[in-house]
């Protein structure tokens, strides 16, 4: 394999395939990307974790042999950041090695052979639907920050997305980690109706998110199945991204879904976000609970800390139900209101033992459940 | 895992009379434990090593070998033994350094396939665990086509071997795995429990280290048959707390559910020396070699803990304990050594010698969780 790339151009493609590569393997060829050169003038970059890989096609400045080898991912990385700007990187295999050429820097990697490198079989994907990037960038945004990280419950360890036949036809996202819930709701895309439920890893999901940024504009095609999904962006050259599927049972998390919260108090998110942020700072690890004290049209934030004193702010708010006292982990607080983009934000609030939904209003595609703690 | 030393934080009974299994509904249990693990991975992944007696643990003066290879058990090289001991066991011992890292991962690999099973797993540490496949995932129904397949996907995946027992209770899926090791496979099935554990002797039940046996043996109890032979008074008088444990297990009974959420309160290890102890070098040489032992153990169960105790049993049969606390977690074996010597220290000098000496780690969090993020949620209300 002989071919010259532009040193941005393999930049970009390294950048994007490189953070599959989990730093530490026990299976030497998991560090390694796939590099195939084509005939045609196209270079193919793949990087795995054997559960999710990422395959990106750049265009070469020229190929001069095709051919396909895998080499260090980190170091080729590593290499290519570390080039002069506006430089041609020449990659040419020879002898289990491969050198990188560019200016006056030349390289020996050691290689592993191209059938050794393992590939996910994608198999039969038979639910495909297309999505607009910003709509499946928002989607992500909105729930990830829910996705648990304990793994004893692991098929929580990721977003779950299932179909639902509504008022009209819908599709769902949901991220929760016991303690707070993510729901983000859009239109159900043509074709996927009927789809099966899945759950897409949390890894899967960071990496898709980080190449949505680069292609906010276009289309993502999406094909599943139960067990695989795979992910098609455009841009020049096109990535694509597959991955395996959480193998388990999403909770039915509507029952945590609170409907019958009588009392509704409405708020600026800003405001609230800052006065919750500023009273927490106060709050020691231990207790990070900060108590709101629900009072006609207004809100005491509070925190008391046995070490540090304590901190009180009053919120303008628009409450006209009885008031009580309630409490909530500062920073599941701040996750959700810095997800509000609007003037207002809405809690629904039953009492001070019980789920709390969290919207912008009935009409957001987007809605929250907390659950508070004991204070 | 081999029983060098006893744990005296294992699975306690509950006090409850024995029933029958039958009354908990039969369930299907598979116990998976891999062989030599920590040897195999580094054979695995040192070729050069495959085939040769390796121990995986420090070489060193008072290093103890956290693993060892068939090739070197057959020299009588076990875990839990002092690294000196084992190279006059075996000259051609080669020694490596663990990589928890590594046995980590290849731990979760297991795991996950586990999981494709069943959301019933209880791991015991990072190379064992017991599942519960009464109703398995994939509808298979048997459990020991569940585990031949558990076994081939470990061998395919991991490219290691692993024991596995089936059975309809976690006491005989454990016996049974210890059974036929190597890559192994043993199924006791209903109505043969009874029978398979009066045949065994007694130091192959789980909790019965090598002084616990001598003492049996010295009260006539050699095999599981003799155990169920005494009544539960008698056991009482002479085991304690250990009792009722031992009362059932004689019987195969054992009606502990498979839990996935098993939060270990403690991980220890004590030893008892076969010459009494008094002089200060001789007793920090002793902690040293318990700290090595206990500390190998906090990092297979992946446990991290803030009160270290050490417990020392006198020749007059009286204990001390002395235990202290930190505000935060133990950092690492230096530190829980630390606070082991710091707590000699204060018993010295000693009023007599010893016969026995233990260190435990308690105040235990789930795994990889901080302890004010414990603290919090246990304010915090649960959703699902």
């Amino acid at each position: 394999m002989k071919a010259t790339i532009e040193r941005a151009t393999l930049l970009r493609c390294l950048s994007h395939v490189q953070s599959v590569v989990e730093r530490r393997n026990t299976i030497p060829i998991l560090s390694n990307v796939l590099i195939e050169a084509a005939d045609g003038g196209s270079l193919k970059v793949m990087a795995t974790d054997l559960d999710l890989q990422v395959v990106e096609n750049m265009a070469a400045a020229s190929v001069e042999s095709s051919g396909a080898i895998t080499v260090s991912a980190h170091l080729l990385f590593d290499i290519a950041r570390k080039l002069p700007e506006g430089s041609q990187v020449s990659l040419e295999t020879a002898e289990n090695r491969m050198t990188i050429k560019a200016g006056r820097s030349r390289f020996q990697l050691p290689t592993l052979p191209r059938d050794d490198f393992p590939v996910i079989v994608e198999g039969d994907l038979p639910t495909s639907f297309e999505i607009p990037a910003k709509t499946l960038a928002e989607l992500i945004d909105r729930t990830r920050f829910a996705i648990s990280t304990e793994e004893t419950r692991y098929y929580l360890n990721g977003i779950f997305l299932h179909v639902s036949e509504e008022d009209k036809p819908v599709l769902k996202a949901a991220a929760t980690d016991g303690h707070r819930l993510a729901r983000f709701t859009i239109d159900q895309p043509d074709g996927a109706q009927g789809m099966p439920d899945v759950i897409v890893p949390r890894k899967a999901v960071a990496e898709l998110r980080k190449l949505l940024e680069e292609s906010l504009d276009g289309n993502v095609q999406v094909d599943l199945s139960a067990s695989k999904i795979r992910f098609t962006l455009g841009g020049e050259g096109g990535v694509v991204l597959t991955s395996k599927l959480i193998d388990g049972t999403f909770p039915d998390y509507s029952r945590v879904i609170p409907t019958g919260n009588d009392k509704l108090l409405k708020l600026d998110p800003r405001s609230f976000y800052e006065g919750v942020d500023r009273v927490a700072t106060i709050a020691t690890e231990k207790t990070r609970a900060v108590k709101m004290g629900l009072d006609q049209d207004k809100v005491i934030l509070s925190v008391t800390s046995p070490d540090n004193g304590t901190a009180a702010e009053e919120v303008p708010a628009d409450y006209s139900a009885e008031g009580f006292e309630i409490g909530f982990n500062a920073n599941y607080l701040k996750d959700i209101l810095s997800q509000i983009d609007s003037d207002t934000v809405e809690l629904h609030l039953a009492d001070a033992g019980a789920p709390t939904l969290i919207r912008q209003d009935a009409g957001s595609p987007a809605l929250y459940v907390l659950m508070p703690m004991r204070v | 895992m081999d029983h060098a030393i006893d744990n005296p934080a294992g699975d306690g009974p509950d006090g409850q009379e024995p029933e029958s299994d039958e009354a908990a509904g039969l369930r299907k249990i598979i116990h998976v434990d891999m062989d030599a693990f920590f040897a195999s991975v580094e054979q695995r992944d040192h070729p050069e090593l495959r085939g040769k007696p390796v121990a995986v643990g420090g070489a060193g003066g008072r290093g103890v070998v956290a693993a060892a290879s068939y090739e070197a058990r057959k020299f009588g090289v076990c875990s839990a033994m002092p690294s000196v001991t084992a190279r006059r066991l075996c000259p051609g011992l080669v020694f490596v350094r663990h990589r928890f890292d590594v046995y980590k991962q290849v731990s979760q690999q297991i795991r996950a396939i586990f999981r494709h099973h069943t959301p019933l797993v209880e791991p015991l540490s990072l190379d064992e665990a017991y599942l519960d496949v009464t109703e398995d995932l994939h509808g298979i129904g048997s459990a020991t086509r569940i585990a031949q397949m558990i076994r081939a996907a470990i061998r395919e995946e991991t490219g290691l071997t692993a024991s596995a027992g089936v059975s309809y209770n976690k006491f005989l899926a454990k016996i049974a795995s210890d059974q036929n090791k190597p890559d192994g496979l043993c199924v006791i099935r209903p109505g043969e429990g009874a029978a398979f554990v009066a045949r065994l002797p007694v130091r192959r039940f789980h909790g019965v280290g090598p002084k616990g046996a001598e003492k049996m043996a010295r009260l006539g109890i050699e095999t599981g048959a003799d155990l169920a032979a005494k009544d539960i008074a008698f056991l009482r008088a002479h085991f304690g707390s250990f009792a009722d444990y031992l009362y059932r297990a004689a019987r195969g009974v054992d009606l502990r559910p498979v839990r996935t959420n098993r939060i270990r309160k403690s991980v220890g290890g004590e030893r008892t020396y076969r010459e009494d102890i008094s002089t200060g070098h001789a007793l920090r040489a002793a902690l040293d070699g318990i700290v090595d032992i206990v500390w190998d153990r906090i990092e297979r169960a992946e446990a991290r803990g803030r009160t270290v105790t050490l417990k020392m049993k006198y020749t007059d049969f009286r204990i001390v304990t002395r235990s202290r606390s930190l505000p935060r977690d133990v950092a690492d074996k230096r530190e829980f050594a630390r606070i082991g010597h710091e707590l000699l220290d204060n018993l010295l000098p000693l009023p007599l010698p010893i016969r026995l000496m233990g260190l435990t780690l308690s105040g235990l969090d789930r795994p990889g969780m901080p302890e004010e993020e414990a603290a919090r949620d246990s304010a915090q209300l649960s959703l699902l």
